[in-house]
């Protein structure tokens, strides 16, 4: 009784700031939305018995969700995130991803096959967290690695183009102090 | 089942008051004892509640169009996430206020939101020293995080377990500060640098006028200060734990020896903020990546390797 009311606040919780994400007017905002959106998602894991999980995905959105937010005032050149802006943008394009992944996501929930039981805690394969464990660096391995690798390649080209010397030349062109002299 | 948590809830927040209370004790105490001065206890014991009178009578001021709910949110967000983390602390051999099975996954996940906690809090003030000071503690989580991380990793691969009750009883015969040589000096500089104090408070550094709480007043003030002072006792409690071996410990009752603990590292993270002079951010972000970072990375091959070892032999 206690667990269902607080899985359908938390659910409630977790749509709710989904939605302030689009309706934030600044980049610092809905990012920091997004992440109470992925915390509440985390608190839902750790409900259902995904512990570690959840508890990964709050360590992970913490650290990235700031970085993004820093990389788009970076990439916006809005001074600091602070003025507002309108954050949606491509409006058609979105609307179409929106419900594409709205009915991918719906067929999975209708005809998918969910467990009706609880998967034990332990079993004799160990934890599920030493089960996850050894998925990751056994048959799923290459999978993992590769999407590190490319969240790397991505990560090496963001910053490049966040650089002072990125894509339009030195950023403090023309305003460098000048060259010493005598005084 | 309801009334039990609540119990739990308010166990961990009156510990973390008593222990907050008596870091900022301790810090008045250690500035005196440090330059030679003597202690004066009594005063020292008054002077923290003096302060936190004058700040619950002090008028709040405000800055132009801050971002009010974000204001309001970074304190409470820095405090639950310290309290949060305190809960799992095992105080005795019975085990932590709340027993987790991947418990240090969970301390890291807490202490990640610190940094979103103090970047949130400078961000919010749309003031300029504020604001630089949340870009800065940005750039130090990014550099600590990492060390921190991976010293805890290490400290977990003796016990083969993430629950902090399991890492204290794999330290029964040998502690970790003595089977990890590197692990609990790089835990002290990521904690140093976690709770941004001392020598790494650069985010409310004197050059910046305070920086993140520089437009911060009343009871805005005390909110933060208690809540950054929960952070230090935390990441002590947390290193007692982990590395001192916790309830481990002759003699007296296993809660005083994790109080004893507790205590002796929060010390030392004090006494970093009266001796060392402050550091600059680009010194630090060069040393934490060159040097703590391949460090760490030892410690974690060192102790798998020592843990392998005691295995087959």
């Amino acid at each position: 009784m206690f667990v269902d009311l607080l899985f359908w606040v938390i659910a409630a919780t977790a749509v709710v700031t989904s939605w302030r994400v689009f309706r934030a007017d600044s980049m610092v905002r809905a990012a920091y939305w997004l992440m109470a959106s992925f915390v509440a998602v985390a608190a839902i894991l750790v409900l259902i018995g995904a512990e570690f999980l959840g508890l990964v995905l709050v360590l992970m959105m913490a650290g990235e969700m700031t970085i993004m937010a820093i990389f788009m005032v970076m990439f916006m050149m809005n001074p600091a995130g602070l003025n507002p802006m309108n954050m949606v943008h491509q409006h058609r394009t979105s609307i179409v991803a929106g419900v594409v992944a709205f009915l991918g996501l719906s067929v999975v929930g209708i005809f998918g096959v969910f467990p009706t039981h609880p998967v034990p805690l332990e079993t004799a394969a160990g934890t599920r967290t030493a089960q996850l464990g050894m998925e990751l660096l056994g048959n799923s391995m290459l999978v993992f690695e590769t999407a590190g690798v490319t969240l790397l390649a991505t990560m090496i080209g963001a910053i490049a183009i966040a650089n002072n010397r990125g894509r339009y030349g030195s950023a403090d062109e023309g305003s460098s102090e000048p060259a010493g002299g005598d005084s | 089942m309801t009334s039990y948590i609540v119990a739990h809830i308010f166990e961990v927040i009156a510990l973390m008051a008593a222990g907050v209370y008596a870091t900022a004790v301790l810090d008045i105490i250690l500035g005196r004892a440090l330059t030679g001065c003597a202690p004066r206890i009594g005063e020292s014991l008054a002077r923290p509640v003096q302060g936190t009178a004058l700040l619950l009578l002090q008028h709040g001021t405000t800055t132009e169009h801050p971002d009010a709910a974000g204001w309001a949110f970074a304190p409470a967000l820095l405090g639950a996430s310290s309290i949060t983390a305190l809960s799992l602390v095992p105080f005795a051999s019975s085990g932590a206020t709340w027993e987790v099975a991947s418990g240090i996954v969970y301390f890291g996940a807490a202490m990640a939101l610190v940094m979103v906690a103090v970047y949130l809090e400078g961000w919010s003030a749309n003031s300029v020293f504020s604001l630089i000071g949340g870009y800065r503690f940005v750039a130090q989580a990014l550099s600590y995080e990492m060390p921190l991380a991976l010293v805890l990793i290490a400290a977990a691969l003796p016990s083969e377990s993430l629950a902090i009750g399991d890492i204290v009883r794999s330290q029964t015969h040998v502690w970790n500060v003595a089977r990890q040589p590197l692990g609990l000096p790089l835990y002290l500089i990521a904690s140093v640098g976690l709770a941004f104090w001392g020598p790494l408070g650069l985010p409310e550094a004197k050059d910046l006028a305070g920086g993140t709480s520089a437009e911060l007043s009343g009871i805005a003030l005390l909110l933060w200060r208690g809540a950054h002072l929960s952070v230090v006792v935390v990441t002590a409690a947390m290193g007692a734990a982990v590395f001192l071996g916790g309830w481990l410990g002759p003699w007296l009752p296993g809660t005083v020896w994790v109080v004893l603990k507790t205590f002796a590292l929060i010390v030392i993270i004090l006494a970093s903020g009266h001796t060392l002079a402050r550091v600059r951010l680009q010194w630090f972000v060069r040393v934490a990546w060159t040097i703590l970072i391949p460090a760490a990375l030892i410690d974690v091959f060192a102790s798998g390797v020592l843990v392998l070892w005691a295995k087959t032999h």
